[in-house]
């Protein structure tokens, strides 16, 4: 897992960690069940203080993308994790539909649309 | 036991100087930075907490213990950094522990050799030879060879190298691993704490302006630049000190959202350092008391 | 409290055993034995004393596990301990030299005076400070002359009177007087060290 801190940004160190660590499960690469670093662990490795982790970890698990053990540690959650890719599903797939309703309405067909949705889609890439 | 230090009301004239109904506590686990211009009470305050002053009216109790009664014991768990050497000047490193191993039941030599080490500090040479930097160095040797839970440290950074100063901020992350200690320190080096404290205590004149999370400062706190004609009498209540010049304003704020909904895209708002928030405080209260008196 | 009287020794040793060179000297010279006892239990008792007085030190011996009451004891014990150190190396020195041994009266008597002195020396200097010793006796030397010249010109005498007075009392009651006296003021002066020190500020 890669996680980069920018001191110069106007965005808060703790939500730059959220940020990133919850990219990073939602790409699957932090899986559901892993252990994420300790807070004091994660602290030194990015020359941060202990609060930061601390905080940065709250947030994540407030939201449900991880969940603590006392006396363990922290590991990515299972079932929230779902819950938030249905939904993002549900909104890609509403989304989707209308730029479809778009499309048929000036007669945009569906490989024109395939093609626009691909180079836009590598554009933001 | 959450806070490991606590002073509560805590009254001390001393050289001319007074901490007032003077309020801390230090959180257990954490790196807390102490904060203020010189002369403000850094060292009476530490010096308070090391049992070095009795407070005139006040508590001060350090692991939910107080000195009265349980001061041996309190200082069994504390190692100390102070900013001049206190070690003996004419003897060697190694005479130094000797003298000062048998006072601890937690000493740990093989700790203290690791420290010796990595320091690479000479245990046969003179300490007065020792350069600054190596004094400290062994000052903080010793501070950290008896398992200390608490780690107290009065200006340990001025003097040091940059390098040395990074590198003793690498050590201070090593040592909060465990989550089993506590460092309390003090410095003037503002940049030290971006890197290492959890808390930063502030304070003026003898007086606690306030304790937070390192965040909170960065949440709660903006520096505000604009024109000069955004204010008035009641914009100008929104800042603690205003810097006005020919060209504008800066100001520091300590309600940036409010400050925010104020003045909307019409001014900037900035991260503050520490030192902003230091110089605009001690401006805000200097002009305080200037038009009171 | 222990390791700090360990530590004053430990950190007198090279002191000490440069010391032992003109103490055979004198003693080989046939110097009063009372004299050079008293001479040489408060030279190195000062030099310890004068060797942690800095605030440096202060400062150090305060923050590691040590409370005040112990900081002081351990100089007024240590006192004891260095006093012993010397005469008993002026009694083994004699007996190897003059083949004689120093009477009980004598030892007793030296000790008396080294205790004296530091009942005296110590709280001063808690209070202000060591390099003061020398002026504060000289001063009380001056004190003692005006006495002398003005007020009680047969000072002397009634000292001498008194003590003519006291050396004809039985032997063992005289030196029972003497040296619970001296403990006392010993004592006293240790307690009030205590005070002083405890109130002190770094």
């Amino acid at each position: 897992m890669q996680i980069i801190i920018s001191n110069y940004s106007k965005e808060p160190i703790y939500e730059q960690i959220y940020t990133q660590v919850k990219k990073h499960i939602l790409t699957n690469e932090l899986q559901p069940g892993q252990s994420l670093p300790s807070m004091r662990q994660l602290a030194k490795d990015l020359d941060i203080s202990v609060i930061t982790t601390k905080r940065a970890y709250e947030e994540l698990e407030k939201n449900g993308f991880i969940y603590s053990v006392v006396g363990k540690g922290s590991y990515v959650s299972e079932q929230n994790i779902e819950m938030i890719m249905e939904r993002k599903m549900k909104v890609i797939e509403e989304q989707l539909m209308t730029a479809i309703q778009n499309s048929k309405e000036i007669g945009v067909e569906l490989s024109e649309l395939r093609e626009l949705l691909t180079l836009l889609y590598k554009e933001e890439a | 036991m959450e806070n490991i230090i606590e002073l509560q009301g805590v009254n001390k004239s001393f050289n001319g100087f007074k901490l007032q109904d003077f309020t801390i506590s230090v959180k257990r686990g954490f790196v807390t930075g102490f904060i203020g211009g010189n002369g403000v009470g850094k060292s009476t305050t530490i010096k308070l907490i090391m049992n070095l002053l009795q407070p005139d009216s006040g508590t001060v109790s350090i692991f939910g213990l107080d000195y009265k009664n349980h001061e041996k014991e309190i200082k069994q768990r504390i190692g100390f950094v102070f900013d001049e050497n206190i070690l003996y000047e004419n003897v060697t490193l190694n005479e130094m522990k000797r003298i000062i191993k048998p006072a601890y039941k937690n000493w740990d030599d093989a700790l203290f050799n690791q420290y010796v080490e990595k320091f690479e500090l000479p245990l046969n040479k003179n300490i007065k030879n020792f350069s600054k930097g190596m004094m400290m160095k062994a000052s903080l040797t010793i501070a950290l060879s008896h398992h200390a839970e608490l780690i107290i440290m009065d200006e340990p950074t001025s003097g040091l190298d940059p390098i040395f100063r990074r590198e003793l901020l690498e050590l201070l992350h090593e040592l909060m691993q465990n989550g089993e200690k506590t460092i309390f320190f003090s410095t003037h080096i503002t940049t030290d704490l971006d890197r290492i404290a959890d808390y930063i205590t502030f304070i003026h004149n003898g007086e606690h302006i306030f304790t937070k999370e390192y965040y909170k400062i960065e949440e709660e706190y903006a520096i505000v630049k604009g024109e000069t004609n955004l204010l008035d009498r009641d914009t100008e209540r929104e800042f603690i000190a205003i810097r006005k010049s020919n060209y504008g304003f800066e100001a520091l704020t300590g309600n940036k959202q409010r400050t925010e909904e104020v003045f909307g895209d019409a001014a900037i708002l900035e991260k503050p350092t520490l030192e902003d928030i230091m110089l605009y405080t001690k401006r805000g209260k200097d002009k305080y008391v200037e038009s009171h008196s | 409290m222990l390791n700090l009287i360990r530590k004053d020794i430990a950190l007198q040793k090279k002191t000490l055993i440069i010391l032992l060179l003109p103490l055979f000297a004198y003693l080989f010279f046939g110097s009063s034995t009372i004299w050079i006892g008293v001479l040489f239990c408060i030279a190195i008792i000062m030099q310890g004393f004068s060797m942690d007085e800095k605030s440096s030190s202060n400062l150090l011996f305060n923050s590691l596990p040590y409370t005040r009451k112990e900081i002081v004891s351990s100089k007024y014990v240590g006192a004891c301990v260095f006093t012993f150190l010397v005469l008993a190396t002026i009694f083994m020195g004699n007996l190897i030299i003059h083949k004689e041994m120093i009477q009980l009266e004598q030892l007793l008597f030296t000790m008396s005076i080294v205790m004296l002195f530091i009942s005296f020396a110590f709280p001063f200097s808690y209070l202000l400070n060591s390099q003061y010793l020398m002026i504060a006796f000289a001063v009380l030397f001056v004190l003692y002359f005006i006495i002398v010249n003005m007020f009680i010109p047969n000072l002397n005498d009634r000292i001498r009177e008194l003590v003519q007075t006291a050396l004809s009392f039985d032997n063992s009651l005289l030196y029972l007087i003497v040296v619970v006296s001296v403990l006392l003021i010993y004592i006293v002066s240790w307690m009030l060290s205590i005070r002083i020190y405890s109130k002190k500020v770094f």
